[in-house]
């Protein structure tokens, strides 16, 4: 018998999840680079140090420097890895991220700004592409999470966790899946997308409740930088979940629309 | 043997290297143009309206951070600071019907105001300060710009290892801001030269880069001179709202 195929992804669609790709790699690395500049944050509507939280710092032990990342006022040795760090030029340097991981390499305010603020708007088209084009085709009704889900949320881990045999019925997501892609598109981008916005002052200016929401500019500057964890966390689950559930088919079916059905049915990712 | 080892090593270094050059290449290349034309995008979508948050007195940050390039030590800015700024006139020219020069007495005549706001440096920290100072519309008004002005120009004192001298810009619309202020004090006190003495500008609803310490003289001009300023002429963008 020949494998059954479903259209399962439309243009915009793919056209809008390969957007988000190439913006979030490009967004996380670009805005590693503005960290950088200032590398600490603080839970407090201004910079306080007795309210930082994270501070990556080089410093001098023994008169060689030393990486050092203090989280909620405690320090850690991370040489090599942060705080002294790989400078995108081939040399060592006092540099929060290193330069393999920021856009630019090298330590560049100016052009991690440029691309920053480029690819931010282009996560707001495939966000809207997105959604004209799941709304005219009807298929966000499919992928929303709803009430009726949340029994099925549970039994759901558990056939993820091979510890039940048949995954609970469902449509063509499953809860879990339905659970997060509700979860990032309706709440993870557009907070990542806000309180990058709360930063800027003429946004506070021109929308005056949008930074006190978050509880002024550096608590939003710490939020925008927590939801950037949750966001990478997130696509590492979901390439993990992309390998393991027939990786060829699944990226196939985000290039061409169509999916092979076997048996990774509605465990994908 | 050690030649596959040779080969794979620099294979190895040419792709680390590469990978750098190749996010330099990116930036660098035509595609700077089309990243830039975000700046358009935000100059349109947020642009300069609303007022800036204005703050308590328990808000203000007891020491005010110094981020930017050094205080001036040439003979002329020191000669003024000596005589306690009394030579010091404050140039408006380029396209005004009404050229000036005023002294620190003669600016404060026109009406000061006081404002708490939030100075938002590009690095991503930020700080809450007491500015006093006089409205820039006020200076305008009184130089009356030309029709076809577009530009108020900054030229400020201080100058880079370089030589090159920090200028700033604004179109008239972001300057005719009611929060858009030289400042003369900051938390109840005449500027110190550290913070920009004698007139700094003080634009509230953008990056402090914009907010040009030692003004020296202020221009008005139809074409933006470089790339609109100091830090523009290298790569940051003109539109700093954001």
């Amino acid at each position: 018998m020949p494998a059954q195929k479903v259209y399962r992804h439309t243009v915009g669609a793919r056209f809008a999840h390969w957007l988000w790709a190439l913006a979030i790699l490009v967004l996380v690395m670009s805005g590693l680079q503005i960290f950088n500049a200032a590398p600490y944050l603080d839970a407090s509507d201004k910079n306080d140090v007795s309210h930082r939280v994270l501070w990556f710092r080089a410093q001098l032990v023994d008169g060689k420097p030393q990486g050092t990342t203090t989280v909620f006022g405690h320090p850690f040795v991370t040489t090599n890895v942060l705080g002294y760090t790989d400078d995108g030029a081939g040399g060592k340097a006092s540099r929060a991220f290193p330069g393999w991981v920021t856009l630019p390499g090298e330590q560049d305010l100016a052009d991690g700004r440029l691309w920053h603020f480029f690819f931010g708007w282009m996560l707001v088209v495939a966000m809207a592409v997105y959604l004209v084009s799941a709304f005219a085709r009807g298929s966000l009704r499919e992928l929303i999470l709803r009430p009726s889900d949340l029994p099925k949320l549970w039994p759901m881990q558990l056939y993820y966790f091979r510890l039940r045999k048949e995954p609970p019925p469902h449509g063509t997501y499953n809860p879990l899946q339905k659970a997060a892609y509700t979860l990032v598109l309706f709440g993870l981008f557009p907070l990542v997308v806000l309180t990058g916005i709360a930063l800027s002052p003429g946004a506070d200016a021109a929308l005056p409740w949008l930074t006190p929401l978050f509880g002024g500019r550096q608590f939003a500057r710490l939020w925008h930088f927590v939801f950037m964890g949750i966001l990478v966390a997130y696509t590492f689950g979901h390439l993990l979940l992309v390998v393991t559930t027939g990786a060829w088919n699944n990226v196939r079916s985000m290039i061409t629309g169509w999916y092979v059905l076997g048996r990774h049915d509605g465990v994908g990712p | 043997m050690k030649r596959r080892l040779f080969l794979a090593s620099s294979l190895a270094s040419l792709g680390l290297a590469g990978c750098s050059s190749v996010k330099d290449a990116l930036t660098q290349g035509p595609l700077r143009s089309v990243l830039g034309s975000a700046q358009g995008v935000d100059l349109t979508v947020i642009g300069t309206r609303g007022l800036a948050r204005e703050y308590n007195e328990s808000a203000i940050t007891s020491d005010f951070p110094l981020d930017s390039l050094d205080t001036p030590t040439d003979t002329t800015y020191a000669g003024l600071q000596r005589a306690n700024w009394a030579p010091y006139r404050l140039v408006v020219d380029g396209l005004v019907a009404r050229p000036q020069r005023l002294s620190l007495a003669e600016l404060r005549a026109l009406g000061t105001l006081t404002q708490i706001t939030r100075h938002d440096c590009v690095e991503g920290w930020s700080a809450i300060g007491k500015w006093t100072g006089v409205r820039l519309s006020s200076v305008l008004a009184l130089a009356q710009p030309a029709q076809h002005a577009r530009f108020v120009v900054f030229h400020c004192f201080d100058r880079d290892q370089l030589g090159n001298t920090y200028y700033e810009s604004l179109n008239l619309h972001q300057a005719a801001h009611p929060q858009t202020i030289l400042a003369t004090d900051l938390n109840g006190k005449p500027l110190a030269p550290d913070h920009g003495a004698p007139v700094r500008l003080k634009i509230a609803t953008q990056l402090g880069y914009k907010s040009a310490k030692w003004v020296q003289r202020i221009e008005l001009a139809a074409n933006l001179p470089g790339s609109g300023g100091y830090w523009e002429d290298q790569g940051y963008a003109w539109y700093a709202g954001i």
